[in-house]
Order: structure tokens, then C-alpha cells, then sequence
């Protein structure tokens, strides 16, 4: 994996990313597609970036991260995934399936730990709550920076921990296991997700007619290749 | 533009730096706000002060959007409306630039843009499409934050009909559709690119699992999500190929 330097720059990838979702800008940076793109780049194989991200990118497509809903953080989560398949060229098909189930355990850590710092920052606003109803503009910008540099704190940790466990298992799992059904899995699942999302946000009105459209022309699309 | 506005917007693109469960993105409403009421400071601090108490109070939005509502809430301030005003104000526009932005933005452009990347990728675009999309989807989102904050501020009270009449809620429709659309595209084009390559065995395992997590998502709803869909899958296919 590039050794330490590899490490840091994926952690402090993750770190930006991790910002990304919900806490600064929200420019995509958090997709698991760009995420693992730009972690694909940084280790020197950004087609195994692309193919880690594209999968987890359909499971993504299922979520609408509305409000106070729970949902999972791809971002760091496709960081360690493309981190296991890494340096394995010639067999990413085959591992594809693992560094999959990796990433989708990781998002669901990772939503966990949004919903962690959530309840911080409730704690932090109750215990606050007193000077905020004097106007203490201090604690307004204590409270606000206090919330940014957890969750910078939120996605470092947790890449490094996603990228340390992909080092790990790599080593624990031998390299000739023919992993390629599950890979196949991986990718049906994921096919699934884009589906159902595309089918649930579709809900009433035009947009159905259009999705049903645009099924019709891609099947022509993929046929025609 | 107005004194502070700049600081604002900048503040506004951490609006939920510190969401949380009681007073969701009130914090950072606040933070994004004194820039703007600082003149108010000067021109009647008791004023001021009770601003700054009502800024920080329960909100929740469509975090491009939340300018909108801060423009709102400043502009009435800085006319002096009744504090209950302002406080109706800042709830009443809750539900409608959440729902709105979801709509448009979540439900809309992300999925617009990502199925577009994805099937551009599919068909052979390099990796650098990704940062094309990021940099044209971040334009569009920065834009927004401008606007919103600066229609906030020169509309005040009245921000709900010029929302209603603006390109945001006349666009939500057609990005939708188009949204679906491109989604439709992408599936089976994303299907054939991803399944290549695999035996007729494997291919089968696949399709297979597509139609079950499919039907599945859509009898059992919530209860089988998809991560959850997708970990138990893998899990059982890694247990019976992997430990053979």
C-alpha cells in the first residue's frame, strides 16, 4: 500500500471526504464512485479505483440522506475497499466481491459513527443551552467548531481504522481462493440497490414513464455493444 | 452586497458543523448569521441581542438552501419585524426548502449526475470524468448558496411566494424526469459492463441475486435495505466459496 506515505494520504483523503458528507460543502466528494477514484489515484491504480467505486456507487444510488434519517458514509468505507484490492492486478474480478462486503461494513460503521457525533453535539448544545439563550455569540462559534473538528476527527480516525483493517485482512485471506461468484454477488446486489432507489424515487407523476424510457434505451445500448 | 454577506456564505457551507437532534442545523444558522447582524449592533444592540437568540433556535432545511431562510431572517430583522414574526418566519419555511432542495437536489441532480458519470465511465471515459462531474455538480451548488442567501436578503418576509415562483421549484419537475431517464439508461449498460467477464455460472449468481434483492427491497421495504441486502449476500457467498 505505499507504505506510510500511502497511509497518510489516504487518511487525510478520508479525512476530506468524510467532511464532505454532511458537515462542509457536500460537492460529491463523499460519493463512494469519486471517493474511490481519488484513493484509486493516490495509490497508483485509478482503474481499480473506478471499478471499487462504481459497484459501491449503485448501493449508494439507494440512498436519499434526508434531514435526521440514519444512513451509511461510503465515503471512507470506499477508501478501505479499494485499499484491499490494491497491488492485486490481473484479479480484481475475483476480489471484488471481498473488498465489496468490506466497504458496505465499513459505510454501516461509518454511519454509526455520524450518528455518535449527533448525539456529541446534542450533549454539547443541552449543556450550552443556558448561554445560547443569553446570545453568547462565543458559544455559538465554540459549539460550531467544536461540531467541524469532531467530525474531521470522525473521518480521519475512521479511514485510518478502514485502511489499517484492509492491510490486515489482506494478509489473513490466501491469495489463490477463487473469489470470482461472489464478486458476481457483489455486483447483482449492488444492480439491485440502483434499481430499487431508481424505483422508489420515481414515486408518481412523469418520472416513471421517463425511468421506464431510459430502461428501454439502455437495454438498446447494451445490446448494441 | 452587503457588509458580511461573503463571511456568510462561507459560514453557510458548514451549516451542519454542528447539526444535532434538538436544534438540528440552529447552530450553524447562528454562526452563518452574525456576520450579517453585526451592523444591527451598532444601530440597536437590544435588538441585536434578542437576533442573535432567535438565530440559533431550532432549524432544519435543505443545507444549499438555508441562505434562503437566513437572508429572510436578517432582512426582517433589520426591518424591525415582531419577534414572533421572525420566529414563525424560520419555521414556516422549514418543510418547504427542505422538501424543495431534496427534491431537486438529492432526489434530482446527485442521482442525475452520478448515473451520467457512471454511465460515462461504463462506455469508456477516463477516470478524470469524475473530477469534470465533482467541479460542474460544485459549481451549481456553490451558485445556489449565493442565491439563495442573496434572494434571502433583498426578499425578507415574503421569500415564500419568490420561491415558489423561482427556477428551483419551475426546474424540480424535469431534473427529476430527467433523473430517471439517465438512471434507466444506466442500469442495463452498467449491467452488461460489470457482469462481463464472468461465467455463465457466476452471470447466473448475479442476475439472480439482482432479481431477489430487487423483489426483496420492494415486498419488505425498509426492513431490507440494501447495505443490509448486500452484506448478508456477500457473507454467505464468501462462507461457501471461501471456506470450500
Amino acid at each position: 500500500m505505499n507504505g506510510p506515505g500511502g497511509v497518510l494520504a489516504l487518511v487525510a483523503w478520508g479525512t476530506v471526504v468524510g467532511l464532505d458528507l454532511t458537515t462542509f460543502a457536500q460537492v460529491l466528494l463523499s460519493r463512494p464512485l469519486v471517493a474511490a477514484t481519488g484513493a484509486g489515484l493516490l495509490l497508483g491504480e485509478p482503474m481499480v479505483g473506478v471499478q471499487v467505486g462504481l459497484v459501491l456507487e449503485l448501493f449508494a444510488l439507494d440512498v436519499l440522506p434526508v434531514g435526521a434519517s440514519r444512513y451509511p458514509d461510503y465515503g471512507p468505507a470506499a477508501i478501505g475497499a479499494v485499499a484491499l484490492m490494491a497491488g492485486r492486478h490481473g484479479e480484481t474480478g475475483a476480489w471484488l466481491g471481498l473488498a465489496i462486503g468490506y466497504g458496505l461494513a465499513g459505510a454501516l460503521l461509518g454511519g454509526a459513527s455520524l450518528s455518535l457525533l449527533r448525539l456529541l453535539n446534542t450533549r454539547w448544545a443541552r449543556r450550552a443551552s443556558a448561554g445560547l439563550a443569553a446570545g453568547d455569540q462565543r458559544l455559538v462559534r465554540r459549539l460550531q467548531w467544536r461540531g467541524i473538528m469532531t467530525d474531521l476527527a470522525r473521518g480521519a480516525l475512521l479511514t485510518l481504522l478502514l485502511v489499517a483493517g484492509a492491510g490486515a485482512l489482506a494478509s489473513l485471506i490466501p491469495e489463490a481462493l477463487d473469489l470470482a461468484p461472489v464478486s458476481a454477488l457483489a455486483v447483482g446486489a449492488g444492480l439491485a440497490a440502483a434499481a430499487g432507489g431508481a424505483y422508489r424515487n420515481a414515486g408518481r407523476g412523469p418520472r416513471p414513464r421517463w425511468l421506464i424510457a431510459g430502461l428501454g434505451a439502455g437495454l438498446i445500448l447494451a445490446l448494441a455493444r | 452586497m452587503r457588509h458580511g454577506f461573503w463571511r456568510s456564505y462561507c459560514r453557510l457551507l458548514a451549516v451542519q458543523g454542528a447539526w444535532n437532534y434538538e436544534r438540528m442545523t440552529g447552530i450553524g444558522l447562528g454562526y452563518a448569521a452574525q456576520p450579517l447582524l453585526e451592523d444591527l449592533r451598532t444601530a440597536d444592540p437590544a435588538r441585536h441581542a434578542e437576533a442573535q437568540v432567535r438565530s440559533v433556535e431550532y432549524f432544519n432545511s435543505h443545507p444549499y438552501l438555508a441562505g434562503l431562510a437566513l437572508g429572510a431572517q436578517v432582512r426582517a430583522e433589520d426591518e424591525a419585524a415582531p419577534g414572533e414574526l421572525v420566529v414563525r418566519l424560520r419555521t414556516a419555511l422549514t418543510s418547504p426548502l427542505g422538501s424543495l432542495g431534496d427534491q431537486f437536489f438529492w432526489a434530482g441532480l446527485v442521482p442525475a449526475v452520478m448515473g451520467s458519470l457512471i454511465l460515462a465511465l461504463v462506455l469508456g471515459a477516463p477516470p478524470a470524468a469524475v473530477w469534470v462531474a465533482v467541479g460542474g455538480y460544485a459549481a451549481v451548488r456553490l451558485w445556489t448558496g449565493f442565491w439563495a442567501l442573496r434572494t434571502g436578503l433583498a426578499t425578507g418576509p415574503q421569500i415564500g411566494a419568490v420561491v415558489g415562483h423561482s427556477w428551483l421549484s419551475r426546474w424540480a419537475p424535469g431534473v427529476g424526469s430527467a433523473a430517471g431517464f439517465i438512471l434507466g439508461v444506466t442500469l442495463p449498460v452498467a449491467a452488461g459492463h460489470l457482469l462481463e467477464g464472468f461465467g455463465t455460472r457466476d452471470l447466473s449468481f448475479g442476475l439472480l441475486t439482482a432479481a431477489l434483492g430487487l423483489v426483496g427491497g420492494i415486498v419488505f421495504g425498509p426492513r431490507l435495505n440494501s447495505v443490509r441486502f448486500g452484506l448478508v449476500t456477500l457473507l454467505g457467498g464468501f462462507l461457501f466459496w471461501g471456506l470450500r
